[in-house]
């Protein structure tokens, strides 16, 4: 669940534990309805703006960096979850560009794409969304001919350029989800209103219920959580106020027992 | 698939073929027969057509440089007696014969369907030219076999004759009239579901006191695995003296019970998936049609891992195989890490569900800190 408030139903307008376990979710009893799901074709964007290159909180490590980390842990997850998922990679600076075109489910062809990543070193200035949903929405065609469905997966770096895009009202082709890494807030930026641009360009364009995650504590962690959290497939999710995972693994008899852990959950982080 | 490198013509031929066959076909060895250096293309292919359980080869020849002419079809070193245009014998043989040659004569390269048709007639007088070889062995408990069986549909027979092997008569039986498709809600198949009972008969043991039993061995189409796995099901044995017409309704009530229990059992594990739930959250993708695995998000901590259940066709007999996987460590081989497959632990069919996902819940509560350590030992968390 995000901290960030917005106007709207996403998200809660006070500060919350990220790490959320809410005991009652799922918004009602969860039924595993005997209908076809579609194999996944998902388009992973990444914003290789210069401030991709700002520092995690781990020193040497910048979000490109665990960006691409957290991209590989996901298609590893997700080709287990499901061999047939298949992946193609864009980028976004001024507007989109393709970084691997063809969909794949070789781990290696994303490890190779992976590799390729590289910031610019000069600010983008804008964010133009339109490009990229231009082309997710060519490639929807052709995954739905295939009886596939088509997933865009943004990864945002940006904490002051408000990305825009314009878009036919109805035209739903393709599920958007968003990870959005910024900056804490401050005089200087402004990453709430980057947020909400984030959400409307969401909920305008995505067919199936699209999520947005978002961080501004620079850990690699939580990254890797909420990148996790986006391997639900977009037919099968319930709508992102209703989210109840990760749920802990704890015994009732042992819940005060976590020894194992160096770093206690709490809110700060 | 694509066919790069053969003329359009010929493209258009073999993408229809392959896919509007009724079985799945393959394709190998595409070559081109024409000169190279005059460009003309890939012209000739192989085709391993399923016929009784088993493949047929036969090679395509096209020629590039003829486009209008039909293809030339060869066929295996074994049936070298195999001439569809000049089959001469029972009645309405004159029939196959007569649309073979109307195939070949009438042929019209532009028409995509016409390689389709040309095989499946070919296959269809492949099928007669078998079932006579077959009825001329001179065998008498064959001869009897088969007139019990012949009035069967869909029975394909292969007659096998290699220098060094014995000669073999092969049955290939489709069992059940059951439109198992249509009883899966959701059902992705595109091809109907078959089992069948291969039944192979050695041929020429005249002087045999009681005839042995031949070799039997249940076959189904791949995607049947799915909901029912035939290396599960005991075949009846073949007393002394029986025959396939005994034989058979017997097997074959006893199959029907077993893929309706099979089909039953996939609400049981979809409603096992749904019990997991209020523990273990809502899944992150699970099988919606045949219930055979669910991945969860789970937490230890700040260690965010995956829960895989893997769910066999004997579930609940069989507990779910359960996997963790990290969400956060990878190897610098760009491998992400796992837990090996567990399998042992607490667990009775004869629980209530709800008891089944606590106790698994308990176990992996205390798994997972095996397994965070087991992740931290070889790298650290970021």
């Amino acid at each position: 669940m995000s901290s960030m408030p917005k106007e709207g139903h996403r998200g809660k307008t006070k500060m919350e534990d990220i790490e959320g376990d809410a005991s009652v979710g799922g918004g009602g009893r969860y039924t595993l309805k005997p209908t076809r799901i579609s194999n996944e074709d998902i388009i992973i964007c990444v914003d290789v703006d210069a401030e991709s290159l700002v520092e995690m909180k781990t020193a040497g490590i910048t979000r490109l960096d665990s960006i691409k980390q957290a991209i590989l842990l996901f298609v590893n997850s997700k080709l287990s979850i499901n061999p047939d998922h298949r992946f193609a990679f864009a980028t976004l600076s001024k507007s989109a560009s393709w970084l691997r075109k063809e969909f794949s489910s070789d781990v290696e062809s994303a490890i190779g794409a992976v590799r390729a990543l590289s910031a610019t070193t000069v600010s983008s200035g804008q964010a133009d969304l339109t490009s990229l949903f231009r082309l997710a929405a060519y490639e929807a065609k052709k995954s739905r001919a295939q009886n596939r469905i088509l997933r865009l997966i943004l990864i945002y770096c940006r904490s002051s350029v408000r990305p825009h895009h314009q878009w036919p009202v109805n035209q739903k082709l393709f599920t958007l989800d968003v990870m959005y890494l910024h900056d804490k807030p401050g005089p200087d930026n402004c990453p709430q209103a980057v947020y909400d641009a984030l959400v409307d360009a969401l909920e305008h364009v995505s067919e199936y219920e699209g999520y947005i995650h978002e961080s501004g504590h620079g850990l690699p962690r939580t990254l890797f959580r909420f990148m996790s959290m986006l391997l639900s497939h977009p037919q099968q999710r319930c709508p992102q106020d209703d989210c109840d995972i990760p749920k802990p693994l704890m015994k009732k008899s042992a819940e005060s027992a976590n020894g194992e852990d160096n770093v206690h959950v709490s809110p700060s982080q | 698939m694509s066919f790069d490198g053969f003329p359009p013509f010929i493209s258009a031929q073999l993408h229809y073929l392959l896919n509007h066959f009724p079985d799945k076909i393959k394709v190998e060895q595409v070559v081109s027969g024409g000169n190279k250096s005059y460009g003309v293309g890939l012209d000739r292919f192989t085709l391993l057509i399923p016929y009784c359980l088993d493949y047929i080869k036969w090679d395509v020849i096209y020629n590039a440089e003829f486009p209008l002419a039909p293809p030339d079809i060869i066929f295996g070193p074994e049936d070298e007696d195999f001439h569809p245009l000049h089959m001469t014998g029972a009645e309405g043989e004159g029939d196959l014969k007569s649309l073979t040659r109307n195939i070949l004569s009438d042929w019209n390269n532009k028409d995509p369907t016409r390689l389709l048709a040309l095989i499946q007639e070919m296959r269809d007088q492949y099928m007669s030219y078998q079932r006579k070889r077959v009825g001329e062995v001179d065998d008498d408990r064959l001869k009897f076999e088969i007139s019990t069986i012949c009035s069967r549909e869909g029975i394909e027979m292969h007659i096998s004759s290699g220098a060094e092997k014995p000669e073999e008569v092969k049955f290939a039986v489709p069992l059940m009239d059951m439109n198992i498709n249509k009883m899966v809600h959701g059902c992705p198949w595109r091809h109907p579901q078959k089992i069948y009972l291969q039944v192979i008969y050695p041929v020429g043991r005249k002087y045999a006191s009681t005839p042995s039993a031949p070799r039997l061995k249940l076959m189904s189409t791949i995607e049947l695995r799915a909901l029912f796995s035939i290396d599960d099901v005991k075949l009846p044995s073949w007393l002394d003296g029986m025959c396939m017409a005994e034989y058979l309704p017997h097997l074959e009530e006893s199959l029907q019970k077993q893929v309706l229990e099979a089909v039953s059992l996939i609400d049981i594990r979809r409603c096992f998936i749904e019990a997991l739930t209020p523990l273990f959250g809502r899944p992150l993708e699970a099988d919606p049609v045949f219930c055979r695995k669910a991945t969860f998000l789970a937490s230890s901590g700040s260690f965010v891992f995956l829960v895989h259940f893997l769910f066999s066709t004997q579930f609940p007999k069989q507990q779910p195989a359960l996997m963790l996987q990290s969400s956060q460590h990878i190897s610098p081989q760009g491998v992400p890490k796992k837990s090996p497959l567990l399998t042992e632990y607490p667990w009775s069919p004869r629980w209530e569900v709800s008891q089944m996902s606590e106790r698994i819940f308990d176990f992996l509560a205390d798994e997972s800190l095996n397994f965070k350590r087991f992740c931290n030992e070889s790298q650290p968390q970021h």
